[in-house]
């Protein structure tokens, strides 16, 4: 734990990335308490310029678009989170057991993985979307996890193959331990790092996935989320008619949380992979190593 | 030779897969599939349309594997059936016409940001910890997490309505005939803008940072270090020995993100009303258009896989490791 603290405290993008986070976990937390209004109630007039009543101003519904944004933050971090964990517990089961068992059921495995990876997944989404109907962000979440997984499987499985051979792993199986133990207690504490970038990664793109089926159109149009309101906006041509704050707002909202996350996953990385880590102090000392000729030039 | 046959039979099973999810989801959804998929076309089609409709998707008198052999048919002779909404055009054709559009899109934009991508991720890991890869490296990888859906709105509002330097809508003015002029070239280009600039931003910044980690982790081996003490200039060394084989692995995600551009690109083209595949895609989604929304996931899923194809070609051509074994 007070690994993670001090590396946080000398990294930039993990401190912005983590406020970011958390300034949207505590919105979707206190989300009744930071507005007055219902989401789906008519509480002003159609299309209202933001104001100190309407912070964000009204849809054409005369909904209030900052409470819509608020309680949208539930369904998105929900959707983003909950689908993440699929995609990452799927990805990691299939990585590990195929990269563990090789032979027969690693070649089954990574035909299958493949075989997904390949299939464009937005266009399958929206397939599956349309047969179910009006699909609830729940739903949503769910074909997601099960759709994206391919990516995080096919790097996993790399990796425990890189392990597969190490001499901890060699012991373990010569004392005997079950396989389910070598995998899970022995190799998957050192795919940590992976996993993790593995899960903030897919919850990026479940968030984003979400946002994009609801605003073709596939998504429960009661539901409240970002998605919807850039539907109804669209629906609405809110630009058109000038009223951009009601499709400005899930827009901002949706691209700052996916840029707090993505920090937060280039902060993992650098902490996995120190070779991506540049500081300042350790450039000067590369410099000098990579290319000799400077050496001299500093000595003179 | 081996290995181009065995990634075409991996290729075709890719596709069967895509083909048999079409086939097998109308069939597992509560309800009668047929009165299912062409509910809205009720109204619209003529009984024969209909019949001919019912016999695309394989809902013949018959088990269920005879229904699948008939829908494979008509997959492999791509007859994809009537469009709903655009009635009476075929699925086919509709596509087809929109899918140039698309094309053009994700061609040039996928082109111009490897290009300036990879060039700027050079440059970052060559300076790596300087000034300009501290800053756009990760403006890089924020930037490819914000989702072309929010780009496209964004540059819409400021470009398109704030601003007014670009137009709104459509692929060209509707005044000029499509012909060979610098009128209808020039018309084309212009609107294509804002469109094409949102997709550069939304890809650029994943070459970039693909390309600036593979040259950092090369640019520890032996054989750069060896280049230098040779005394080569610096750029022989950064291109010809770091950036020929940090770029490889570029050619592989160029390949595997070919489905992400796409998908970028339905979504850019419904903000900008551009009459590509998404603008189809979306009208037909409104209409519950089945046939179409069906069809757009084989045209898609063959044109990701011949673009996979393509990679597995170029990889032969650039590593010539591989062309030995």
């Amino acid at each position: 734990m007070s690994v993670i603290f001090s590396v946080i405290k000398g990294n930039w993008k993990a401190q912005i990335g983590l406020g970011i986070v958390s300034l949207f976990l505590i919105m979707a937390l206190a989300a009744p308490l930071l507005s007055p209004y219902e989401p789906q109630r008519r509480v002003g007039m159609p299309h209202q310029p933001p104001s100190s009543e309407h912070w964000l101003g009204t849809t054409r519904m005369g909904h209030d678009v900052f409470t819509q944004l608020v309680h949208g933050t539930r369904t998105s971090l929900a959707v983003g989170f909950g689908a993440g964990l699929i995609v990452a517990a799927l990805g990691t089961l299939i990585g590990i057991s195929a990269g563990y068992f090789g032979g027969k059921i690693d070649e089954v495995l990574t035909f299958f993985t493949n075989v997904v990876l390949v299939i464009p997944n937005l266009p399958l989404l929206l397939v599956l979307a349309a047969f179910i109907g009006q699909a609830s962000p729940w739903v949503i979440m769910i074909i997601i996890g099960f759709t994206s997984w391919s990516w995080g499987a096919r790097v996993i499985r790399a990796q425990t193959m890189a392990l597969r051979e190490r001499e901890f792993v060699v012991a373990s199986e010569l004392i005997g331990e079950p396989k389910w133990r070598i995998m899970f207690v022995e190799l998957l504490p050192n795919l940590i790092s992976i996993v993790g970038i593995n899960f903030i990664g897919s919850v990026i793109y479940a968030v984003l996935t979400e946002a994009t089926i609801e605003f073709l159109g596939l998504g429960d149009p009661t539901s409240v989320s970002w998605g919807i309101q850039l539907y109804n906006a669209q629906n609405s041509a809110a630009l058109y008619v000038g009223a951009w704050w009601e499709i400005m707002a899930p827009c901002l909202a949706i691209g700052l949380l996916g840029a707090g996350l993505a920090l937060l996953n280039f902060a993992v990385d650098e902490m996995a992979n120190p070779r991506l880590r540049t500081f300042q102090v350790s450039k000067k000392m590369k410099r000098l190593m990579l290319q000799p000729n400077r050496v001299k030039e500093v000595q003179a | 030779m081996v290995f181009f046959l065995r990634r075409l039979t991996f290729y075709l099973a890719a596709f069967l897969v895509a083909a048999t999810f079409n086939f097998l989801l109308p069939r597992l959804m509560p309800g009668d599939p047929v009165s299912m998929m062409f509910a809205q076309a009720g109204s619209t089609l003529s009984p024969e349309a209909m019949d001919a409709l019912r016999a695309t998707f394989g809902f013949v008198e018959g088990p269920l594997f005879m229904q699948y052999l008939a829908y494979l048919k008509s997959v492999f002779t791509w007859d994809l059936g009537m469009s709903v909404f655009f009635y009476p055009q075929p699925v086919n054709e509709v596509l087809g016409r929109a899918a140039l559009w698309t094309l053009f899109l994700v061609g040039t934009s996928t082109i111009l940001s490897f290009a300036i991508g990879s060039l700027l991720g050079i440059f970052a890991a060559w300076h790596r910890g300087g000034r300009f890869d501290s800053f756009f490296s990760p403006l890089a990888l924020v930037m490819q997490s914000i989702p072309a859906v929010v780009l496209s709105i964004l540059a819409l509002f400021v470009f398109g309505f704030w601003l007014g330097w670009f137009p709104i809508g459509r692929a060209y003015d509707l005044e000029l005939d499509p012909a060979f002029t610098w009128a209808y070239i020039s018309s084309v280009l212009y609107h294509a803008a804002l469109p094409l600039g949102t997709l550069i931003l939304v890809q650029v910044g994943g070459f970039l940072v693909t390309i600036r980690n593979n040259m950092i982790n090369l640019l520890g081996e032996d054989y750069i270090t060896m280049g230098r003490a040779k005394g080569l200039e610096d750029r022989s060394v950064m291109f010809r020995y770091g950036a020929r084989n940090a770029l490889l692995p570029s050619v592989t995600s160029l390949a595997m993100a070919f489905g992400f551009v796409i998908a970028g690109a339905l979504i850019t083209e419904v903000v900008f009303n551009y009459p590509g595949l998404g603008k189809i895609l979306f009208d037909g989604i409104n209409a519950r258009d089945y046939p179409l929304i069906q069809g757009q996931l084989l045209l898609i899923t063959l044109a990701t896989l011949t673009a996979n194809f393509i990679a597995d070609l170029l990889y032969v051509v650039l590593d010539p490791r591989l062309r030995r074994s």
